[in-house]
């Protein structure tokens, strides 16, 4: 019997996937927008966006637009390669509980 | 730690990743305000030039429109989200304004400027703008308004000089002012669908 893939815990996460998911299809997005579109809080967000920073998985960019700060959020290379490798290996085990 | 997985939990997984994809490709920004915007340019500019100051009229009337819709834009976007199509839309958008301009003023400014022929290319500028982003974003109606655009064009340059100017008013006011409406409206439905599915 073929091995089960393991999944990335880094990705796993609901809400890291969900935002992962949604900067794949843009080129970038700002806080207040994937907040918008998660309905996450502010802390939460925040806290899972520096989990994929850390992993190397998004790039932000700081600045400041109109005396406001303003954080922009983009998937790195590494960051579509590991979520492409999830949804292999969720296909891979959705496909052995079939 | 694979094994502790349900199936249904994996597969709302995989859910969740097509709706999250979904949702940022579908993106859609409010612009509909811009044609509206640009259609009262045009009948200002319109007015204006049959006081009979018509090598101010445009260029004045244009520009102001411009830097009316750059201040508005970046107010209202304040780059929230950024995607391919949005930039492939402003592309198109920009350098028809770029293009219209610059040919308009150089043919005024030289004296060479024709009103049969201004319309016919203005209408057909515009009618191939309305085409182009029709086809990229599946939009019907806007492929309505190309076609109006382009029958302008044509119409111009049969007809005489008060129905060519009646032409472009009502051309003006279908594919900007009505249209424009049309897509502030579109957008807004979008929108409240959206919140009632989150």
């Amino acid at each position: 019997m073929p091995e089960l893939p393991e999944l990335n815990p880094v990705v796993h996460g609901k809400l890291r996937l969900a935002l992962l998911s949604l900067l794949v299809g843009v080129e970038e997005a700002e806080f207040t927008w994937l907040r918008s579109k998660t309905g996450s809080t502010d802390g939460n967000l925040g806290a899972q966006l520096l989990k994929l920073e850390e992993a190397g998985y998004v790039a932000v960019e700081k600045k400041f637009v109109e005396r406001k700060p303003q954080s922009i959020y983009r998937i790195t290379e590494a960051g579509r390669t590991a979520l492409s490798e999830y949804v292999q290996a969720l296909k891979q085990l959705l496909g052995g509980a079939i | 730690m694979t094994e502790n997985f349900e199936p249904r939990d994996l597969a709302e997984r995989l859910n969740l990743i097509e709706s999250m994809i979904a949702e940022g490709r579908r993106t859609t920004k409010n612009w509909g305000w811009t044609f509206v915007l640009w259609g009262v340019a045009y009948y200002v500019a319109i007015g204006w030039a049959a006081l009979g100051h018509p090598a101010l009229a445009w260029p004045v009337t244009m520009s102001a429109a411009g830097v009316i819709t750059g201040m508005v834009a970046s107010r209202r976007e304040h780059n929230k989200t950024s995607t391919t199509l949005g930039r492939a839309m402003a592309g198109i958008w920009i350098s028809l304004g770029v293009s219209i301009s610059l040919l308009m003023m150089s043919l005024t400014w030289s004296r060479h400027v024709d009103s049969f022929a201004s319309v016919a290319i203005v209408c057909a500028m515009l009618g191939m703008a309305n085409a182009t982003s029709s086809i990229i974003l599946r939009w019907k109606v806007q492929f309505a308004c190309a076609l109006v655009w382009w029958a302008s064009a044509v119409a111009a340059c049969f007809v005489s000089d008060s129905v060519c100017t009646t032409i472009f008013l009502v051309a003006i006011f279908l594919c900007q002012i009505v249209f424009g409406i049309y897509g502030m409206l579109a957008v807004s439905r979008q929108h409240k669908q959206g919140a009632a599915h989150a």
